[in-house]
């Protein structure tokens, strides 16, 4: 169809006079996109405009629970007259965006539900220290950074959930789920998608040695099915095609019993593991202030009443929740978080080919 | 003729192309590759090799490629017959099944396939519906049920390019194969069958590339039967702590690389198979294919395709959705409309979600249908080097699953060096959403386009017409279904993507699929379903209105 010859020719002469036309036009055609996004629909979004003269401004990227999140924003917001911009997804997706985001940060604060990640953060030099905060001397020192890299400001204990309907004689320790009568029965949640599982595996490990594999393989022996991450691994149990998880974050069952569903929540005898949601400031903040006044809120009381409310563990050793068990009802182990902290990767990957 | 002739204006339009392809999608791709081989920000060239030799890597990439061929076998199945119906029996005049039938399509995959878990699952609503059914549960948890699922999903577009080449086809070869005495078997494997190989080839690479790309299906129902392919696998090292973006990179930049491949040989398939089947005659529907009984028995299959597509998964949807209690099961004292009341309340988080999805997707498919047709037209019959180049460019971001693409998109846009403010606007979940979905109206039109006869150009040419002329009365008429099915398939889609809103939307806004997934995420699988059907039912609302427009224009 084409002559190549002329083609040749006709390509050479105006090369020069394309490539300067070309960025000329990709400059335009992304100028023509920006407009729609004060095209779409008025929601408030980013109004860079108005908040130019003063830093009202705020980033956060913060692991669920949905509903609590935007809770706290919420009153940070009213409490500050600071805009704040919240993204929300699980700890996976918030780490996935920051490392995608490396050269250029563009998050304050990010809120995670499990602590070696930002202990990793922390070894990464990615964390503002801010030893100031007010009420972190009321935080549980287990759970925080002593040099103020982190604050736990919430927790959730691991638990196991049943179905009512379908265990009438719910299990009272960890090995319980390795007998014949919960064959086939029972969810773990997958460690490499649930950061609480994790603790939940790492813990144990840590309290009870290498032994500890022992009721890995007993699990894997009675037919434990490793299901996604936490609602998806409860989901099943919720709608009785399962009855029971193992390692279930409880406040997760708790919401769901509100509601009435048939489903209820057990500690163990033998002790289970805390799994703390801290927060921190990241180094590369462009809204120290405001990042910093944002943990101070989150230590407050008020914030604090929030998370309770949620069935949450509250930081604070000082608040109580009413909706749930407190720390002081919970058994709990002997936890190394450093030792955990250390082995997460490895136990994750072990843990995983077992149960494949 | 004007002052720049043909020619010089082919040659620009090549070399614009081929830049804004450079500029939109490789560059972000490359960011990609530049990852893989830096590990801890040392630059390691044999890091990808050692990823791969250290990983249960082969065993991964079998699945994935052993899952793609099974898909296409299904989607075959389902969409050959149909294509065969729908462009030669009476039925073809049901223009209305064109837009149910894009319902699959439309569902998000992995809430279809999640509509498939609830309904088989043991104490499933089967179950609850029919107790003596129980045993087909362990049977449908297997690979035979993911095929199933995901070939029920991903079956109209395959459809669609089918119907779109039988119908170009016409009556008038099959009946001169008739007149010369060929029996319907024979008139199909030599006349039909070589006339379909380029369109099912496009299609069938498309399908497999979406497959072994999609992410929504393996990791709803592939975990749940421990299949694991390599976008699970590379959705792992993205998401889950220690981030590991060079081991993700490493494994997409083979997946791509496989990808390439089979574009490498569907091309040439293409290239032997094409033919001119478009020329100044006009074409009609072959009497031949029509008896009375096939009709009878085509209205059978599509009953039954519409029960196992649509009736089923949404009737789990719809279920899930107005049930007060998960735990109680299907009884109608469970049931509830709150779901719908709390989306759709105006003013409310959810309604601002689907806002978003809408203005998003119409913003996103207009772009990406002004884009593709221009790369279509452009790439033409693929003969010169450069317009097979910009033809694998423009085919890239579907032979990368989305989440590698959009991590590529992220590096780019949001460098320190990036002059361009896109990154955490409106304008870049939009530029992501064209990058995306461009290959599709891509593809559409290049199908139309092939097949048509140089001859009309030319006829064009010989009697005066300019060149804008010639592409206003001629191209443009010939390549506006093509156009409008890239359109319709990108709004389609772009509606209801995930992985990527996931990782790209600014902070603060969400779409309705993000929205759908936060849900989920936090057990409100009531809420979740609910906006499921709505933002379902929205987009067919807008189809079928689209679809009415268009059948009073009456183009043929």
């Amino acid at each position: 169809m084409m002559n190549r010859h002329v083609f040749r020719t006709g390509w050479k002469k105006g090369t020069m006079l394309a490539l300067t036309l070309t960025f000329g036009l990709a400059v335009a055609g992304c100028g023509t996109a920006t407009p729609t996004k004060d095209g779409a629909p008025a929601n408030g979004s980013a109004g860079q405009a108005e908040a130019a003269s003063t830093d009202q401004k705020l980033v956060v990227y913060s692991a669920g629970p949905d509903g609590l999140a935007k809770k706290l924003i919420a009153g940070y917001e009213a409490q500050s007259g600071v805009k704040v911009e919240l993204f929300q997804g699980t700890t996976g997706k918030i780490l996935a965006r920051m490392e995608a985001e490396k050269t250029n940060p563009v998050a304050d604060v990010v809120v995670l539900a499990s602590l070696p990640s930002v202990q990793g953060l922390k070894k990464e030099g990615l964390t503002l220290p801010y030893p100031d905060a007010k009420n972190a001397d009321k935080l549980n020192p287990d759970w925080s950074d002593k040099e103020g890299n982190y604050f736990s400001t919430s927790a959730s204990a691991l638990g196991i959930a049943y179905n009512t309907k379908l265990v009438k004689t719910p299990p009272t320790s960890w090995a319980d789920l390795a007998k014949p009568e919960y064959k086939d029965q029972v969810n773990i949640p997958d460690p490499s998608l649930s950061g609480s599982a994790l603790d939940f595996m790492t813990g144990y490990l840590s309290a009870k040695g290498d032994g500890g594999w022992t009721l890995f393989e007993q699990y894997k022996a009675n037919g434990v099915a490793m299901a996604g991450a936490n609602q998806e691994a409860l989901d099943p149990v919720i709608t009785g095609a399962k009855g029971i998880v193992v390692a279930a974050v409880d406040y997760m069952t708790y919401k769901a019993k509100a509601k009435g569903e048939p489903i209820d929540i057990v500690y163990p005898t033998e002790g289970t593991v805390i799994s703390p949601r801290p927060a921190a400031i990241l180094k590369s903040t462009q809204h120290e202030q405001n990042a910093k006044a944002f943990i101070d809120y989150l230590l407050s009381d008020d914030a604090q009443k929030l998370v309770a409310d949620a069935s949450l563990l509250p930081g604070r050793t000082d608040i109580k929740a009413d909706k749930r068990a407190n720390l002081d009802e919970i058994p709990l182990l002997k936890t190394n978080w450093e030792w955990m902290g250390e082995h997460g990767s490895d136990v994750t990957e072990k843990f995983t080919q077992m149960f494949k | 003729m004007g002052g720049l002739s043909v020619k010089h204006i082919r040659a620009w339009c090549l070399t614009l192309a081929l830049i804004a392809l450079l500029f939109l999608i490789v560059m972000p791709l490359l960011q990609i590759f530049i990852q893989s081989v830096y590990v801890d920000e040392e630059f390691q060239w044999d890091a990808p090799f050692r990823t791969l030799a250290a990983s249960p890597f082969a065993g991964v990439l079998f699945s994935s490629i052993w899952l793609g061929i099974c898909v296409i076998a299904g989607t075959t199945v389902l969409a050959l017959p149909l294509a065969w119906i729908m462009s030669n029996t009476r039925l073809a005049h049901w223009r209305w099944l064109d837009v149910v039938l894009l319902i699959p399509f439309m569902t998000p995959p992995y809430i279809g396939s999640m509509g498939w878990i609830l309904f088989m699952q043991k104490n499933g609503y089967l179950e609850q519906l029919f107790p003596d059914l129980y045993f087909l549960t362990p049977s449908f948890f297997s690979l035979g049920g993911m095929v199933m699922i995901m070939s029920l999903h991903l079956f109209p577009f395959l459809y669609l390019l089918l119907r779109g080449a039988l119908v170009r086809i016409g009556g008038s070869l099959e009946e001169a194969g008739a007149v010369m005495g060929g029996g319907f078997l024979y008139r199909f494997r030599r006349i039909i069958l070589p006339l379909l190989l380029s369109a099912y080839g496009m299609g069938a690479l498309l399908i497999f590339v979406k497959t072994i790309a999609e992410f929504g299906t393996p990791a709803t129902f592939g975990r749940r039967i421990g299949y694991e392919v390599m976008t699970s696998e590379i959705h792992k090292y993205i998401s889950s702590w220690p981030i590991d973006f060079s081991k993700a990179t490493s494994m997409a930049s083979v997946l791509l690389t496989a990808c390439l491949l089979m574009w490498y040989a569907q091309s040439v398939i293409n290239r032997k198979f094409t033919y001119r089947l478009v020329g100044g005659k006009g074409s009609r529907p072959s009497r031949l294919r029509i008896s009375g009984w096939t009709t009878g028995l085509s209205v059978a299959f599509i009953l039954l395709l519409l029960i196992a597509s649509i009736g089923i998964p949404y009737f789990s949807i719809l279920s899930a959705s107005t049930m007060k209690l998960r735990g109680m099961g299907l009884a109608w004292d469970n049931l509830t409309l709150d779901s719908y009341k709390e989306l759709l309340s105006w003013g409310s988080e959810s309604m601002e979600a689907l806002l978003n999805s809408v203005f998003l997707s119409l913003g996103a498919s207009t772009l990406a249908v002004v884009l593709g047709t221009w790369f279509a037209l452009v790439i033409g019959g693929s003969r010169t080097r450069i317009q097979r180049t910009v033809d694998a460019f423009s085919l890239l971001p579907n032979t990368v699953p989305g989440i590698v693409m959009v991590v590529g998109l992220i590096l780019w846009w949001n460098s320190p060096w990036m002059p361009i403010p896109l990154y955490n606007t409106y304008g870049m979940v939009i530029l992501t959403y064209v990058i995306l979905f461009v290959p599709y109206t891509v593809q559409y039109v290049k199908s139309v386009f092939t097949q048509v006869d140089a001859g009309l150009f030319q006829a064009g040419q010989v009697f005066g017409g300019r060149l804008s002329y010639i592409f206003r009365r001629i191209v443009l008429p010939l390549i506006v279904p093509g156009m409008l099915a890239g359109w319709m398939m990108t709004f389609t889609i772009a509606s209801r993507e995930l992985v990527g809103s996931l990782l790209i939307l600014p902070p603060s806004v969400q779409t309705s699929a993000t929205y759908i997934f936060a849900q989920f995420e936090q057990g409100q699988v009531s809420l979740g379903m609910a906006m499921a059907v709505i933002s379902v039912g929205m987009t067919t609302l807008l189809l079928i209105l689209m679809e009415s427009l268009n059948s009073r224009r009456k183009w043929k």
